[in-house]
């Protein structure tokens, strides 16, 4: 040893990197990518692969061509953006759709924002709006795709429970169980299969510290107080919470979406009011909107409110009560 | 439940790897080199020249200020030169050079074993002999003892806190000391609570050395025992948790007090101490000793277990010569710290000498120490969580990358001690605490410019 090492403290550093939270996020939604496979079969891998490599090759040609920065596909972001956008869309989806969903995702959400960590809305919502919006008619077919198990469900294919509520009221579905909702729900984009599954992923990701639980149960506890009020008074017009939280991306949404570090707000107390913000615009969205459901718009909308949140709710100081 | 402070922290590995190596004393070398800046504040000034004959013990600089210390020499010989030595971090300092003959003690110093347990009963002339022997804290500030523990008029002490957390990572020498110097720990926490008025005195250890609370507690019910002036003294588990042993965090979780921004610990009644300070304080006020020794850990990962060692060490020795001592600097090691690997400072200069809040040499590898390349911040939060004072660093990096001042001071980067939570847990790599640091200095001259033109 011919020279010492010198630099300020701290001189230890975490092993968590930008790259490892990333990759739990990834191992987090592996039972729902599991799930979706499984039931959706070769047309979700197809999804899947098409949408996390056009992430991933995005971020690479945009880093290296045109803003001639160092390349930053490492850090594995576009993955989990790629996977996100894949479970939001409908196992159908022809794979020129979900380029472009990738395209707005990456190349407009993120990178114009100037990449990982300045973007203001969530990439892979903005996509699968931007995809909503354009090609409705991709966007609402709801054909259950002969999966690898478990292909006979067909009995209520072709629309998503809430898209059946929007067009029939409440009656129309009657006939569903939440116990199977539970653990492959039926008809809806990918990532919405399974609420078992994603719940296992908000397990992990709370043991491994990636996210706190703020926003997600302020999420679902809104929805669940807001729906509860409404199907209390009137059970006939208004679906009931369980139903609410089991369908519609909202679990999807509130623990892998809402709960994205750069587009939520940094302070506990602004994460439990971004929360209760997605939960009441879903339901106006879903009760009184023209959308089916209101997950996607809720979260855009209270991603633009990030900054403000940021603003008015800072952490509590030391002896500065 | 176990106590902890209420805002932040981290759980580093403590990698307390040398704590079953018993305290050896290092032989005194052929020359010593004594820094006259010991101590938080003014350094003091040199009060002998050479050609001159010292003792162990004797006063060889006096305080040039009212927060300075008088410093002492630790061996007896000739002094051969006063005047300019790099320190530790490659700046100069003055130092006095001495060459060592026998070892002669100052005559009213009791080098004797014997438990001394009878406290004095005149505060005055506890607090001068405190001063005169150059007790200063122990815990990292070397802030002069004497000073904290005279309370300024109208405030009070309502709890004297012994700081035994140990919090930083690796360092075991505080450990040792309260297994085997735990009676002269109490007897010295005793001095300073009557000092104070009387007030309780809480002994706080962190859980990960049950060996050291059983050691101090047993020391405690003997002395209330056998002697007189030790009632009110208990010892307190604390949850392990960085930065525990930090002087606001550790009157947070005994007293569940905070400081108030820029306030001093007296205001909300409390006066914390280090343990290695409470025997220092033993010393000097029971055995006339002056602060001469302290014990340090030698350490790191990459150390073989029979290189791993805590040393009773004198001020004014070589680092270059403990190191060779303990068995040489390791080949693996990339960057020795003097402290802990959380606060503690890159050495620079291994001819640097030991000064009197000297705790370690801790060699870490490469792979440890260095830093990732920064990315962009991916607002994690983590850092916020991480602070102890519950600033947010991923702000406070960015204020102060855009010299905003005004900012940087209604977010209280004032308050940041500085601790390295915040760059610890970063996940991107951003180097948060050394831009806060310089920004911190910049807004805290900004403040003090801002009350002195008032």
């Amino acid at each position: 040893m011919d020279k010492l090492l010198v630099s300020p403290s701290p001189h230890l550093h975490t092993k968590t990197s930008t790259k490892s939270l990333m990759r739990d996020v990834v191992i987090a939604l592996l039972p729902a990518v599991l799930v979706s496979v499984l039931f959706y079969g070769w047309s979700e891998l197809l999804v899947l692969g098409v949408s996390v490599a056009s992430c991933v090759l995005l971020e690479f040609l945009i880093t290296k061509y045109l803003l001639k920065k160092s390349c930053t596909v490492g850090d594995m972001s576009a993955v989990v953006t790629g996977i996100l956008l894949a479970l939001n869309l409908p196992a159908t989806t022809p794979w020129w759709v979900v380029f472009i969903g990738a395209v707005v995702a990456i190349g407009v959400a993120k990178m114009t924002f100037g990449g990982l960590g300045q973007n203001l809305f969530n990439p892979a919502i903005v996509g699968r709006v931007f995809l909503l919006i354009s090609f409705p008619t991709y966007m609402t077919d709801w054909t259950r795709p002969q999966g690898f198990i478990g292909g006979g469900l067909d009995a209520l294919s072709g629309a998503t429970p809430l898209g059946l509520v929007k067009e029939g009221g409440v009656a129309a579905i009657e006939s569903l169980d939440y116990m199977d909702m539970l653990f492959y729900n039926i008809g809806g984009s990918a990532g919405e299969l399974s609420a078992i599954a994603l719940i296992i992923g908000f397990i992990y990701l709370l043991a491994r510290k990636v996210i706190k639980p703020y926003i997600t149960l302020s999420i679902i506890a809104t929805v669940a107080v807001f729906s509860g009020i409404f199907w209390l008074i009137n059970p006939a017009e208004y679906t009931d919470p369980v139903f609410n939280i089991l369908t519609g991306g909202l679990l999807l949404g509130s623990i892998f979406m809402a709960t994205d570090y750069v587009t939520s707000p940094m302070s506990n107390v602004g994460g439990i009011i971004f929360g209760v913000g997605i939960g009441i615009i879903t339901m106006l969205i879903r009760y009184f909107g023209a959308y089916p459901e209101g997950m996607s718009f809720a979260i855009l909308i209270m991603n633009s409110v990030v900054p403000l949140l940021n603003k008015w709710f800072h952490s509590k100081k030391y002896g500065r009560a | 439940m176990m106590k902890t402070f209420s805002i932040g922290g981290i759980h580093p590995s403590d990698s307390k790897i040398s704590k079953d190596c018993k305290i050896e004393v290092l032989p005194v070398p052929s020359k010593v080199y004594i820094s006259v800046a010991q101590h938080l504040g003014a350094p003091a000034t040199p009060i002998v020249k050479a050609g001159d004959q010292v003792k162990v013990g004797q006063v060889i600089a006096e305080p040039s200020g009212f927060i300075s210390a008088y410093v002492h020499s630790s061996v007896s010989g000739t002094v051969k030169s006063v005047g300019p030595r790099k320190d530790l971090a490659g700046n100069n300092m003055t130092h006095i050079e001495i060459d060592v003959e026998g070892d002669e003690w100052i005559e009213e110093a009791d080098l004797s074993d014997t438990l001394v347990t009878a406290i004095p009963e005149d505060n005055k002339a506890i607090l001068e002999k405190i001063k005169m022997c150059g007790v200063v804290g122990l815990g990292g500030a070397t802030f002069p003892a004497h000073v904290k523990l005279c309370p300024p008029p109208g405030k009070k002490a309502d709890c004297l806190i012994l700081n035994g957390a140990e919090c930083e990572p690796y360092l075991t020498s505080d450990y040792r000391i309260m297994l085997e110097r735990s009676k002269e720990i109490v007897v010295g926490a005793a001095i300073m609570k009557q000092v104070l008025g009387g007030c309780p005195a809480v002994i706080g250890i962190e859980e990960n050395k049950p060996e050291a609370i059983k050691a101090m507690a047993a020391a405690v019910a003997e002395l209330q025992r056998s002697a007189k002036g030790y009632e009110g003294i208990s010892v307190m588990t604390l949850k392990k948790k960085y930065p525990q042993g930090g002087e606001k965090q550790l009157i947070d979780a005994v007293m569940g007090r905070q400081v108030k921004s820029m306030g001093l610990p007296i205001d909300v009644g409390a006066v914390v101490q280090n343990v290695a300070t409470s025997l220092a304080v033993y010393e000097a006020v029971q055995k006339n000793i002056p602060l001469v020794t302290n014990v340090m850990t030698i350490t790191g990962d990459c150390l073989p277990m029979e290189k791993q060692h805590n040393y009773k060490f004198r001020i004014g020795m070589p680092l270059s010569y403990i190191a060779e001592y303990a068995g040489g600097i390791p080949e693996k090691a990339a960057k020795i710290i003097s402290g802990g690997p959380m606060m503690g400072k890159a050495i620079a200069n291994m001819d640097a000498t030991t000064v009197k809040g000297s705790s370690s040499l801790l060699y870490l590898t490469a792979e440890q120490t260095v830093r990732g390349v920064e990315s962009a911040c991916i607002r994690c939060g983590k850092c916020a969580e991480a602070c102890p004072m519950g600033l947010e660093p991923f702000l406070l990096n960015k204020y102060a990358r855009n010299n905003m001042m005004d900012e940087l001071e209604e977010n209280a980067i004032q308050d940041c001690i500085e601790c390295g939570c915040c760059l610890y847990s970063c996940p991107a790599n951003i180097p948060l605490l050394d831009i806060i640091r310089i920004a911190k200095g910049d807004v805290i001259r900004i403040i003090r410019g801002r009350t002195a033109k008032k």
